[in-house]
């Protein structure tokens, strides 16, 4: 290192000089050799400590940094073993938090890629939780209309559907825009041109569509040609007027939209006069000076007046629900982001769990380098003897531990990005991932710090008890007490944390195992879900024909036994509730009157495995026309008909009255975790309006064995039935349910891993702690074995350590952990987050990992042979 | 071990002064910028390694004097140190200083 040398001082021959001229001028005095130089050793002092002050005044740390780094090499490289395990467990550490941080900066901190998205604001509704809601066409255009202190304004709409492009049909997922769109968020196109207000109208020409880059690349090569192609959707015909740069994906993060539309146009005439069809996210740009408060209060004045419009025109029994909503403007500039309030929480769960996984393995290493400090404890001794001071000592220590900490934050970026993306596959559970979760600066500043925070937490403890040494005994080889009290609060630190992990885990298998055996209602068991699109949507005459020719040709297929059709189908999310009258029963004013609503086709309940508790099944019979009829579920019939024959009561709504002809047993449509809803079962014919067959979910369940098997045969079926018609998915309804607690299935697994692992480490601690203490005390235990102590009570020895050890920890980590499971509550099902049998599980988890890991210890105790004992030392 | 506090009487603050006062006598090393504050001082000042050196490194960190190896009156090798401009200036300035502090110090023990 030139640098250095042409830097360094040359202290040391400085005082050399100085001290070899007072040896010169003793002699000239008369002074016989030896005794100049003893003199003037006693007059100068010690060299080197006098060299340590100067370099002290110098300032050099750069200097000793360089020089305690290559020390630090020298001395991991002669313990490979150590290294490697201290590197890679905390490469394993650190990735794992820098992971979790690159999703969470991902879907919680990355604002939109458009200019000044400090000066977004989201408009909407909020949900009782503080969630935004969609708004209504009606709301947006009130808003577009009268807000002064923005300086535009744009609403989006989502939409998938089947686009036709060059005679070709395709699935697409597509944004409706209001015209202002672009302008708001001030993005250009990287071909052609983007929407315009003039392009957002109901006209009868046709009107203008442009497509991302992705979909540009995928569909046309990037070729210029695309401009001007035709697309065909809900049957109108758009133009493609140009490509919205890579950069920009849409106003919601989590999406990248294959087209973009413009809103009027497609919109129902419905979605434009309703004032509760909430279905456009509202999205402003602050005007320039005005600030997000003016800006919410406006928005406060005008939702009064727009719910007070929509109160006076319902029912007076409705009135106060409506007049309770609220709405609200927020910063935004990460766009309108779902992912935030569906996994956020989960994530952070995640990140204090793994942050604990980390803490856990800097406790670990700590451990280690204790032990490797006590190893050291006779040249830490002698280097404080002969004037090291006792901070340069702990720098030294420090910067072994920086190493450690550097390697590990290296190694650990490099496998965060990777890991990032399958976290968030896991959570989105199959889904197409719509966004990148990789790694940015944000993630690297994040995980230096997690490193420097690992560098300290692990290198301190030992750096500080290595220069608290005293320096005679250490110099004579007396042994002292040593790292055992140390030693022992590491491994009680690593119990507590491992509870708490433990608890978590627990937490989190119990509501999935209570999930799972929740009583549903029904048996996906053998019942595969199919969903079918079609090119265009069918004429309302056409339709019924198409849903009978594809239930037939699906009953018609080898080995099945049921096949039907659902419009909603149970625990994927789905609710159509509606106010209805019910004969011989009086509503009180405060009680709700809407109860869940679904369209079914015959032999539904066969195929879902729903058993009747009375009454008769739809049949072909029951049509249109027919006299109206409804099945009723086990909560709907007993809590309208109490006393009295439900079969053959009527039950009025929209003004159609259904007589009930059947009664089924309850089951759960929402989710596994709401509770069962009043529900009313209606023939898929009785509906009103004109529902495509593509909005069913079709039911096929088979005899025995796997109804996959059917899958070869669906597109050709599907076909048959008519020839615009597309199978579009095809799934084990099993699956389907299992992706409805895919989050509670994520958070079990990895709970129980991070328990595992946390487990794992803690035994590994204890194990090593007690194997060094039966060590050094099998001379002692020699002699009480000479003496004639029981072998039992060698053995009592090391479990009373063990004993007061994991009731520490137990003690400890339920304390923390009674004090932050709270954060968990939503996520939990059936379970309370203190729930005591829980803590219990994890108490007696954690007291036999620890029994098996102070076994082997144990009964080298009690096998200690006293004449080798007492020889030992 | 022994113990590091300066042994030498000197005010706190008047060493660097001195030391400044002799370097700018003409470039010397250590070993002598001791010899001569005992000479100097007819005996009066001493200054022990233990100071002299973390000071002389000092006065060269802040500026105010340069370093540099060179042949000394044994023929050995020794770190010269001589004064740098912004050093001249210190040194007229806590002279200046000194001069004002120990003439009312006298004045006022000589008072009747």
């Amino acid at each position: 290192m030139t640098w250095r040398r042409r830097q360094d001082p040359r202290v040391q021959d400085e005082l050399r000089y100085h001290r070899d001229r007072m040896i010169d001028d003793f002699v000239a005095a008369g002074m016989d050799r030896k005794a100049a130089e003893r003199r003037a050793f006693l007059e100068f002092g010690n060299v080197a400590h006098l060299e340590e002050q100067v370099r002290d005044v110098r300032g050099r740390w750069l200097a000793d940094l360089g020089n305690d780094l290559r020390y630090a090499v020298r001395t991991l490289r002669r313990s490979p073993l150590f290294a490697a395990v201290a590197i890679l467990s905390l490469a394993l550490g650190i990735g794992a938090n820098a992971a979790i941080f690159s999703v969470i900066n991902a879907i919680m901190l990355r604002s939109l890629p458009v200019a000044e998205p400090d000066r977004l604001v989201l408009i909407s509704r909020l949900s009782e939780t503080g969630r935004p809601l969609y708004v209504p066409v009606r709301l947006f255009e009130l808003l577009r209309d009268n807000l002064k202190s923005v300086s535009g304004i744009a609403a989006l709409a989502t939409l998938r559907q089947t686009a036709i492009i060059d005679g070709e049909d395709e699935l697409v997922n597509a944004d409706m825009v209001s015209g202002s769109y672009f302008d708001v968020l001030a993005v250009q196109p990287a071909a052609g041109r983007l929407l315009t207000p003039a392009d957002d109208v109901i006209s009868t020409e046709t009107p203008a569509v442009v497509i991302s880059d992705r979909f540009w690349r995928r569909r046309f090569g990037r070729s210029a040609d695309a401009i001007g192609k035709a697309v065909r959707i809900r049957n109108r015909v758009f133009t493609i007027v140009g490509v919205t740069p890579p950069s920009f994906p849409s106003l919601r993060p989590d999406r990248t939209p294959d087209l973009v539309f413009p809103l009027q146009p497609l919109l129902t005439d419905d979605q434009r006069r309703s004032m509760d069809l909430n279905n456009v996210m509202v999205m402003a740009r602050l005007a320039p000076r005005a600030t997000l408060a003016q800006t919410d209060a406006e928005v406060q004045v005008l939702y009064r007046g727009f719910v007070e419009l929509q109160a006076s025109m319902d029912r007076e029994k409705d009135r106060p629900a409506i007049l309770a909503q609220r709405a609200a403007a927020t910063a935004a500039p990460d766009g309108f982001n779902p992912l935030r309030y569906d996994y956020g929480r989960s994530f952070l769960i995640l990140m204090g769990s793994v942050g604990l996984v980390l803490l856990l393995a800097c406790v670990n290493l700590s451990g280690l380098l204790l032990a490797r400090a006590a190893a050291r404890q006779r040249e830490i001794a002698i280097r404080l003897a002969i004037g090291a001071s006792r901070g340069r000592l702990m720098r030294q220590f420090l910067t072994e531990s920086l190493l450690l900490a550097s390697l590990g934050a290296g190694l650990g970026l490099l496998i965060a990005g990777w890991l990032a993306r399958q976290l968030f596959l896991l959570f989105l559970n199959g889904r197409d991932p719509l966004m990148s979760v990789a790694p940015d600066w944000r993630v690297a500043g994040f995980t230096a710090a997690v490193a420097a925070a690992c560098c300290f937490l692990a290198g301190l403890a030992p750096a500080l008890h290595a220069v608290r040494a005293s320096v005679n005994p250490a110099l004579k080889e007396v042994r002292g007490r040593g790292t055992g009290r140390l030693g022992q609060s590491l491994v009680v630190a690593q119990l507590s944390i491992s509870m708490v992990l433990l608890v978590g885990a627990a937490l989190f298998i119990g509501t999935l195992l209570k999930l799972q055996r929740v009583e549903r209602g029904f048996d996906p068991r053998g019942v595969l879900i199919v969903g079918v699109r079609s090119a265009q949507p069918y004429p309302a005459a056409r339709i019924q024909a198409v849903h009978d020719a594809l239930l037939q040709r699906l009953r018609a297929l080898p080995g099945v036994d049921a096949a039907s059709a659902t419009l909603m189908l149970p625990v994927t999310g789905s609710l159509w509730d509606r106010t209805v009258q019910v004969e011989g029963y009086r509503f009180r004013d405060d009680e709700s009157d809407a109860v869940n609503f679904n369209a079914i086709a015959p032999a539904y309940f066969k195929a879902i495995g729903t058993p009747f508790v009375s009454g008769r099944d739809f049949s072909a019979a029951d049509t249109a026309t027919s006299p109206k009829v409804a099945i009723v579920n086990d909560s709907f019939a007993r809590y309208f008909f109490a006393n009295g024959d439900v079969l053959g009561r009527h039950v009025t709504a929209a003004g159609v009255t259904f007589e009930v002809v059947g009664v089924v047993r309850d089951a759960k449509y929402q989710s596994l975790r709401d509770r069962v809803m009043r529900t009313m079962y209606i023939p898929q014919p009785q509906r009103d309006g004109t529902v495509q067959p593509s909005s069913y979910n079709y039911l096929v369940r088979v005899a025995a064995g796997d109804p996959q098997r059917l899958v070869p045969d669906l597109p050709r079926v599907v076909r048959d039935a008519d020839p615009a018609l597309r199978l579009q998915t095809a799934r084990l309804y099993t699956a389907v349910i299992d992706e409805s607690i895919g989050t509670e299935r994520t958070m079990a697994t990895l709970g129980a891993a991070f328990g595992a692992l946390a487990m794992l480490v803690a035994a590994l601690g204890m194990f090593g702690l007690l194997a060094f203490q039966v060590a050094r005390r099998t001379n002692e235990m020699g002699i009480r074995i000479a003496l004639g102590a029981a072998r039992g009570s060698l053995v009592a020895l090391v479990l009373r350590d063990v004993v007061v050890m994991v009731a520490g920890g137990v003690v400890v980590g339920s304390v923390a952990a009674a004090m932050t499971t709270q954060v968990a509550q939503t996520l939990l099902f059936g379970l309370s987050p203190t729930q005591p049998a829980v803590f219990a599980i994890a108490a007696a988890a954690l007291a036999l990992t620890a029994i098996l890991a102070a076994w082997l210890p144990a009964r080298r105790a009690a096998n200690i042979d006293p004449l080798v004992a007492l020889r030992h030392e | 071990m022994r113990s590091e506090s300066p042994k030498s009487d000197l005010l706190q603050g008047t060493l660097d002064v001195l030391i400044l006062k002799i370097i700018a006598l003409g470039p010397v090393h250590g070993y002598a910028v001791a010899q001569r504050l005992q000479q100097i001082s007819r005996d009066v000042l001493q200054v022990q390694q233990g100071s002299l050196y973390p000071a002389l490194h000092r006065l060269e960190k802040r500026g105010w004097v340069r370093a540099e190896w060179a042949a000394s009156e044994t023929g050995r090798e020794a770190r010269f140190y001589a004064l740098t401009r912004e050093g001249r200036r210190q040194l007229e300035d806590q002279r200046a200083n000194w001069m004002r502090l120990s003439t009312a110090v006298t004045a006022v023990l000589e008072t009747e």
